[in-house]
């Protein structure tokens, strides 16, 4: 695992060890081995780096525009927080295969719909930590608009959202279930974060989601696929075994097409027999459809990446005995 | 390999299969049937590009009283009209429909039954 450092005003080693406890010394850059003091919005490597790990995350976090996002947001989430947001967001793309297989517009309309409703709490929780960092009036109405956006996100999205969180363990919850955890996180004005990174694919979760305004609109399968081959690429860079990886995305890929796909045609099925009473019984029915075609297709897709390395494995033994 | 392996690379072998079916329909029959002025229109809604393919399947693998059902509802619009698909297809083409229509609707069902059972927690 590799910590990364992260701060929103220049630090000299006095000021970071107050702080953060951490001594220029343990401090190492990407473009420079031994810094005299902790630039804004950099990311620094605490500690050894034995494994070259590190140096590949920081490779990936450096570019400007990203470090600057991931401070900011690193900052009003807690560090550990916005790995599982990361993590999250890359679930969210995962998504898509329901839209993929079961691309009703009722389902587009309400995944556009759920990832809205994350962006808009998103935005109410920026704006109340701006409000406490200017020590504005409008504090408490941010605190309470962050609230209310909370709560018609838990309302509107309750299934998604807990598909979303079972991926995440994050000890006092995450942003997404709990607002105040949200509001606490806004509220602290420290200005140096860690970040605890344990692969290139989580620093690779955390530059998307840095620029996550990417995961909205009508692209999203077309994105996802584009996720899946770069997770196969970012195990040929890493020189890993891409060939598992490519046969686990693609045939998890196409398990959850299916899975998807029967979903919303037997639902569709039972609709047109059902001929459900006006519009709203059509909306409704409509919606039972894309939630289930969605838990449909995510659960096989989670279940297929999970078992099918140990199927490449045992197939290619047996090709290997022949 | 514990039984939950078993079970997915047998899924993966059917996806496979069904994938192959899918393509091999799709291009011998409703691409004919697409191309056909009297069929166009009757493909019922295609949600996702290629959608039409798994409509004609449907259409033509289900038995007679659930089509008149069909005809019968409000939303018959959204499935393809069997009683045309019919005139215009041949026996080939309907036994090809079937054999994917029914491996995928069995693909489908054992994978969500599969699904259900794993959440139950039986694959421990």
């Amino acid at each position: 695992m590799s910590e990364i450092l992260l701060c929103s005003q220049s630090l000299n080693s006095e000021a970071l060890q107050r702080q953060c406890g951490i001594n220029t010394d343990q401090l190492s850059a990407l473009s420079c081995e031994a810094p005299i003091l902790a630039a804004a919005n950099t990311p620094y490597l605490i500690g050894d780096d034995p494994s070259g790990i590190g140096r590949g995350v920081l490779g990936q976090l450096a570019p400007a525009h990203v470090a600057r996002e991931l401070t900011n947001l690193s900052l009003s989430y807690g560090g550990d927080n916005v790995v599982a947001l990361a993590e999250i967001s890359a679930k969210l793309k995962e998504y898509n295969i329901g839209l993929m297989g079961a691309s009703t517009s009722v389902y587009a309309n309400r995944m556009g719909g759920f990832a809205g409703s994350v962006k808009d709490y998103q935005a109410a929780l920026m704006e109340y930590r701006q409000a406490v960092k200017t020590a504005s009036p409008q504090k408490a109405a941010a605190k309470q608009k962050a609230h209310t956006a909370f709560q018609k996100m838990q309302s509107q999205f309750r299934n998604e959202l807990k598909l979303v969180n079972s991926q995440v363990k994050a000890r006092r919850g995450t942003p997404l279930t709990s607002v105040e955890r949200a509001t606490n996180i806004a509220r602290s004005s420290r200005t140096a974060t860690k970040l605890n990174v344990t692969s290139q694919v989580q620093a690779n979760n955390l530059v998307k989601f840095s620029q996550h305004a990417k995961f909205l609109g009508n692209g999203l399968a077309v994105i996802d696929f584009g996720g899946r081959i770069g997770s196969v690429h970012n195990s040929f860079q890493a020189g890993g075994n891409w060939e598992r990886d490519m046969f686990i995305e693609s045939s998890s890929f196409a398990a959850s097409a299916v899975a998807g796909s029967i979903a919303v045609k037997a639902g569709l099925g039972l609709l047109i027999v059902a001929t459900p009473a006006g519009w709203v019984g059509l909306i409704v029915g409509g919606l039972a459809v894309a939630g289930t075609a969605a838990a449909a297709s995510i659960g096989m897709n989670s279940v297929v990446k999970k078992n099918s390395g140990a199927v490449y494995d045992s197939v290619m033994k047996w090709i290997s005995g022949v | 390999m514990t039984t939950i392996q078993y079970l997915v690379g047998l899924m993966i072998i059917a996806t496979l299969i069904t994938g192959i079916l899918f393509i091999l329909f799709g291009q011998i029959t409703v691409r004919k049937l697409r191309k056909n002025p009297e069929t166009k229109e009757q493909l019922g809604v295609e949600f996702a590009s290629g959608w039409d393919v798994l409509n004609v399947a449907a259409a033509l693998s289900r038995p007679k009283w659930l089509s008149e059902k069909y005809k019968k509802s409000k939303l018959s619009g959204l499935a393809a009209n069997s009683d045309v698909l019919y005139q215009s297809t041949t026996l080939f083409d309907r036994i090809l429909a079937r054999v994917f229509w029914f491996l995928y609707v069995f693909l489908g069902a054992a994978m969500i039954l599969i699904l259900i059972l794993n959440w139950c927690g039986v694959f421990g």
